[in-house]
């Protein structure tokens, strides 16, 4: 049932009938989520949303290309502000605007790409680490950048439409969300994402076979880059006002988390890891609602750790979850999943 | 026919059914009232996280003296970690789920900014935004009531005090390179201006600097008689110590946000002695009798142990003290409408802080939604005593 005769087989997007038909009905549902709805859960299906773009782009660069980026709020941070600029100094529209932004971040990916080709792991994280904080540092400084006072996003506008609900945001979104996924898709399978992943798995032997590793490396940074500005643009909007003490290194270090949990090189990692750690972040503190267990832990924070209560117990908790998901599963999310398919593959046998 | 007859009575009793719901006002039942704030309890600004847990502490007194009109407070207060994407979320999630009446407080400006249209657009009233921004107020908002004093105001009480009283004439201001430090720049800017007069140095601090020494090095270079620092709790407190390592004895002066001198005297080691500085509140261990009163009925009664009575926990007390009058105010039949009607109405009124006033809403007036207007100054003493040099002053 599962046999490829070809390499094209392999990388088909959709590879039976019954994928494009499960495709199909998850689109349709997409779009009709916000109609049932309440406006709440729109808001957060945009911030996930968002942060999958983000974890998306993080991933190209750490789970296909084997770098590492301590840094993606800064480009999250270039979007944000690059969008609100060239709408509100330079009067672009924001369907040009949000790619510009983006194409900013880009250029910012390239040069930082640049370390990569000398720099590995740790070392490579110390220079990305430093790039991140340094954009809030510079954004702070500067007059045109709104400095510390930070920058209220303008209404967006794409012809007659004036989006200024959450549920109409949500629909600009989840378009944009599935291109860009689609595209990323689309990338990893063609010859520039063999080139990526033939350097990750050893840099020497894919320069010897003629990958052009300056140019690859530099090219991962920037796509990466490119989604991380998308994502910050976007995120500008959620929050309708942008300061520099937004995009600190707990943001970049929680992007890097999601790709993590959810599976290093995996598209549905990106996904799953981003839509989970988004989902505790915003819902754990409704464990003091569980009854006796909420209490419990409560009294516990309040004598044991400090005063402010149950808010430490979320983060033990949220941190356990993501020790527990790496020790039982360290492909993350996805190994989950490809263990469930299997399992179901073969039932009931 | 007998199909439209049942339409017609299946409408009848789901719209009898909404009934109440279309009358009652959201958050608000016969037995209680639901009042929402956010506070940093983790985070990079936890240390604020005491204004929520003292507002939290005042309703709990509220509630236990019979609460208001018969309602009780139902108190949902929730950490954002300084965070304003977790802001957005609680607030979205407890208004559409639980139903809020209105919000207090709620610290931070980015956290705040970032819900400010939100609730605008709903009409949910908000009192007491737990940070000092133009924004709240320019422009005015209908459901928006501000009490937190805004900075320009100290910066012209302190320099008027210096020129007038002190005969000072070279005025120096170190100030945070962020909305708060500009507001006191610019205060000090146009008193100066009104005295016919100029600073002498203005230098610029970022939050992140450590090395002060050229920033002193500028300030004694200047030559100043007066410094006025609008800067971070901790770079005011090693100013003052690098500058008298230097030599450079200038009067000091600083913000509401320096004015907590027990702090200010151990983290200086006693160099803050002398330190001018404009207060919002009144002072903690003042005999001030609604000081007595809070800090016995409500501090030593609902704090948990390790709390300190601080001025941002009762911050908590005195940004909603204005809400809790008006909510008196209304009477039984509680609406959001009348609540905005009855806050308006407050006039003279008296708390724990600065008098607060408003007006009928006027959208090219923000002093129709800022309350608070009002500081008077104190005077470090020996071992973190604090001396009141003036009266309440009213500086717009």
């Amino acid at each position: 049932m599962d046999m490829k005769r070809d390499y094209y087989e392999d990388v088909r997007l959709f590879s039976s009938p019954a994928v494009v038909f499960w495709f199909v009905v998850l689109l349709g549902a997409l779009y009709l989520f916000p109609l049932f709805a309440e406006n709440y859960y729109v808001y957060v299906a945009n911030y996930i949303a968002i942060n999958i773009i983000v974890a998306t782009g993080l991933n190209l660069l750490v789970g296909y290309t084997g770098q590492i980026s301590l840094g993606h709020a800064g480009f999250f941070a270039i979007g944000a502000y690059g969008t609100i600029i060239l709408m509100a100094k330079a009067g672009l529209p924001f369907l040009l605007a949000l790619p510009g932004a983006a194409l900013i971040a880009a250029g910012f990916g390239f040069f930082l790409g640049l370390p990569s080709l000398r720099l590995e792991g740790p070392y490579l994280a110390i220079a990305t680490l430093g790039f991140g904080l340094t954009i809030t540092q510079v954004i702070g400084r500067v007059q045109l950048f709104g400095g510390r006072e930070g920058l209220h996003a303008p209404d967006i506008t794409i012809g007659s439409w004036i989006i200024d609900t959450d549920k109409e945001f949500y629909i600009l979104l989840i378009t944009l969300t599935i291109f860009l996924l689609l595209f990323m898709r689309n990338l990893i399978r063609t010859r520039v994402g063999r080139a990526f992943i033939a350097i990750r798995d050893a840099d020497i032997a894919a320069s010897t076979m003629g990958v052009n590793i300056l140019y690859y490396k530099t090219l991962a940074f920037a796509v990466s880059a490119f989604y991380a500005g998308i994502g910050g643009g976007l995120y500008a909007f959620v929050l309708k006002f942008i300061e520099p003490e937004i995009f600190t290194l707990m943001m970049s270090i929680m992007f890097l988390a999601m790709v993590v949990v959810g599976g290093l090189g995996s598209m549905m990692g990106s996904i799953a890891g981003a839509t989970l750690l988004c989902w505790l972040d915003l819902k754990l503190r409704n464990i003091l609602s569980i009854p006796y267990i909420g209490d419990w832990l409560e009294h516990l924070s309040k004598n044991w750790f400090s005063i402010t209560g149950v808010s430490n117990i979320q983060f033990i908790v949220f941190g356990t979850i993501m020790i527990l998901i790496m020790l039982f599963e360290p492909l993350g999310l996805f190994g989950v999943w490809i263990r469930t398919k299997k399992y179901w593959r073969t039932w009931p046998f | 026919m007998k199909k439209s007859l049942m339409l017609l009575v299946v409408s009848l009793a789901f719209v009898l059914s909404l009934a109440p719901n279309l009358f009652a006002e959201v958050g608000v039942t016969d037995t209680e009232i639901h009042i929402g704030q956010w506070g940093p309890q983790t985070g990079p600004a936890a240390a604020w996280g005491s204004v929520a847990r003292g507002t939290g502490a005042y309703f709990q007194w509220i509630n236990d003296n019979g609460g208001i009109h018969g309602r009780k407070i139902v108190y949902h207060m929730f950490d954002d970690g300084y965070n304003p994407a977790k802001t957005v979320a609680g607030v979205k999630e407890l208004q559409e789920g639980t139903g809020i009446f209105a919000w207090a407080s709620g610290v931070g400006t980015s956290p705040g900014m970032a819900v400010k249209d939100y609730l605008a657009q709903n009409n949910v009233p908000w009192v007491g935004p737990a940070a000092g921004s133009l924004n709240w107020v320019n422009p005015p908002q209908r459901n928006l009531f501000a009490v937190y004093p805004l900075y320009d105001g100290e910066a012209k009480a302190l320099v008027r005090y210096a020129i007038e009283k002190m005969g000072k004439k070279k005025v120096a201001v170190a100030y945070l390179n962020d909305e708060y430090g500009k507001n006191g720049l610019r205060g000090a800017q146009e008193e100066l201006k009104a005295h016919g007069l100029k600073t002498v140095a203005e230098v610029s601090f970022e939050a992140a600097d450590s090395d002060l020494n050229p920033h002193v090095m500028k300030l004694k270079q200047s030559d100043a008689d007066m410094v006025l620092l609008w800067t971070t709790v901790t770079h005011a407190a090693k100013v003052v110590g690098i500058s008298k390592a230097m030599k450079f004895e200038p009067q000091f002066m600083s913000t509401s946000t320096c004015s907590d001198f027990p702090l200010m005297m151990s983290i200086t080691k006693g160099a803050w002695e002398g330190v001018i500085c404009a207060t919002f509140g009144e002072l903690p261990d003042s005999d001030y009798p609604a000081i007595v009163k809070y800090k016995k009925e409500v501090f030593d009664k609902y704090a948990a142990k390790e709390e300190r009575w601080g001025l941002f926990y009762y911050a908590g007390i005195l940004f909603v003290e204005p809400m809790i009058e008006a909510l008196k105010n209304v009477g039984p039949d509680l609406t959001r409408e009348k609540f905005i009607t009855e806050m308006e109405k407050i006039k003279g009124f008296k708390g724990l802080g600065a008098e607060v006033n408003f007006k009928p809403f006027d959208k090219n007036d923000m002093y129709s939604r800022q309350g608070a207007s009002q500081t008077f100054l104190v005077q470090c003493l020996a071992e973190g005593k604090a001396k009141k040099l003036t009266e309440w002053m009213d500086i717009k």
